[in-house]
């Protein structure tokens, strides 16, 4: 029953796509990211592979889907299929927390108590939120990288999404900039040092200020590189054949070629199927192929993938399971 | 006092006045050199955006000494940001 649009060979799309070691899924509010992100995890899970499904957007609707609530922290919720939702503003409290155990720990109680108020006040600073949740997805890229086959994040829409991946960039040119200034600084202290015959100054190797901000800038560094990987990341971009979605979709491929990521495939869902009646569907379905030879055309270097609309909304494991076994090309 | 103790203490009058010149020069540079520093650590005192505000927070327990001389030069009697309470 579904359209026949399909076009490359099933088995080696469903092979690249389950190959690749991070997925990301994007695309416009409402397209459907989290249930393609989540057929696929559950496929993948079926080829016995060990699955972590991360959900990033703030609409959390994998809970409903798999009918199961997903922590903080990483929960099965499958035979080998792993989840955990991320949350920003949980992430930003946890990060502040910590900074202020790091002045709790070094100065007098009435010190940390004031400077605890106003850290406070910083952890509602726009950006906090989105910096902490990109660490988060960071951390899991480079600490549960090893511990799953397969890592899969359903991201938040689109614009949300490229700007948290561009970030690694632009934070650690940032944070380069500083240590470099800070390298001078030390160095020039020790000129100083030199001159007096009197060492007191900080040996660049054990300043606790460029430490912090290298190790900062390593991890930065590193995040990118994974999320630069053609081979073993790619991103998958889910559109539905109407105007709009067709326009972001084509944006975020370009700014996500420019950056970059590999786009590895495009999800088509939604597609009405062949067999429908009444007027009303088959004045919809002609409309929809002008989008669909426009999606053909214009994104003819993708692997394109074709999901049909279902006669049910997508909730609950045997839902889904249509959803993931369409997706990878084995039941079309 | 002898020719040759003389000579030494002239010596290093000599050697002391260049060093302490010396000294200040790179002093000065110093201290512009970590104005800027601070500046890029703490744009926010000057409403520009920091895009590295949450990771600084790591640091700031060691800035708090540094970043009090700071201020004190420029020109503020207390510290500007209740995030360092140095004074």
């Amino acid at each position: 029953m579904a359209p026949s649009h399909g076009d490359g060979p099933v088995a080696a799309r469903q092979h690249a796509l389950l190959l690749k070691r991070i997925l990301f899924f994007g695309g416009k509010g409402g397209v459907g990211k989290t249930t393609c992100a989540s057929a696929a995890a559950l496929a993948a899970s079926r080829k016995g592979k060990r699955v972590l499904l991360v959900s990033t957007d703030p609409a959390h609707s994998t809970s409903d889907i798999f009918g199961t609530p997903f922590d903080a922290d990483e929960r099965e919720i499958h035979p080998n299929l792993y989840g955990l939702e991320v949350d920003a503003n949980l992430e930003a409290r946890r990060y502040i927390d910590n900074a202020k155990a790091g002045i709790a720990r070094m100065f007098s109680p009435a010190v940390a108590k004031e400077a605890g108020r106003q850290i406070e006040l910083a952890s509602s600073m726009p950006g906090v939120e989105e910096v902490a949740l990109f660490d988060r997805i960071g951390d899991l890229i480079v600490d549960r990288f090893d511990a799953y086959d397969l890592l899969i994040f359903d991201t938040a829409p689109t614009g949300h999404t490229l700007r948290l991946l561009r970030m690694p960039e632009l934070v650690s040119a940032w944070i380069t900039a500083l240590s470099k200034r800070r390298r001078a600084l030390l160095a020039l202290n020790q000129d100083i040092d030199h001159v007096r015959l009197a060492p007191e100054a900080i040996n660049p190797d054990e300043d606790p200020i460029l430490k912090t901000l290298d190790a900062r800038r390593e991890k930065l560094e590193q995040v990118r590189a994974r999320l630069m990987q053609h081979n073993f990341t790619g991103f998958v971009l889910v559109v539905v054949p109407e105007r709009l979605p067709i326009e972001e979709t084509a944006r975020a491929a370009e700014v996500l070629a420019e950056s970059n990521v590999n786009v590895c495939e495009i999800v088509v869902n939604r597609v009405l199927p062949d067999d429908v009646d009444g007027d009303f569907y088959r004045s919809r379905r002609g409309q929809e192929q002008v989008y669909i030879d426009e999606i053909k055309r214009r994104f003819a270097a993708y692997p394109l993938a074709w999901v049909p609309q279902l006669p049910t909304d997508i909730y609950g494991l045997e839902n889904l399971e249509r959803v993931s076994a369409v997706l990878m090309g084995t039941l079309s | 006092m002898d020719w040759r103790e003389l000579r030494q203490n002239f010596g290093d009058f000599v050697h002391g006045y260049f060093v302490s010149e010396y000294e200040r020069k790179l002093r000065e540079q110093f201290v512009d050199l970590n104005d800027l520093f601070m500046l890029q650590c703490f744009m926010e005192l000057v409403g520009l955006p920091n895009p590295a505000a949450i990771y600084l927070l790591d640091v700031y327990p060691f800035f708090l000494e540094e970043f009090h001389t700071w201020h004190r030069r420029m020109g503020m009697d207390r510290s500007p940001l209740g995030s360092m309470p140095c004074c």
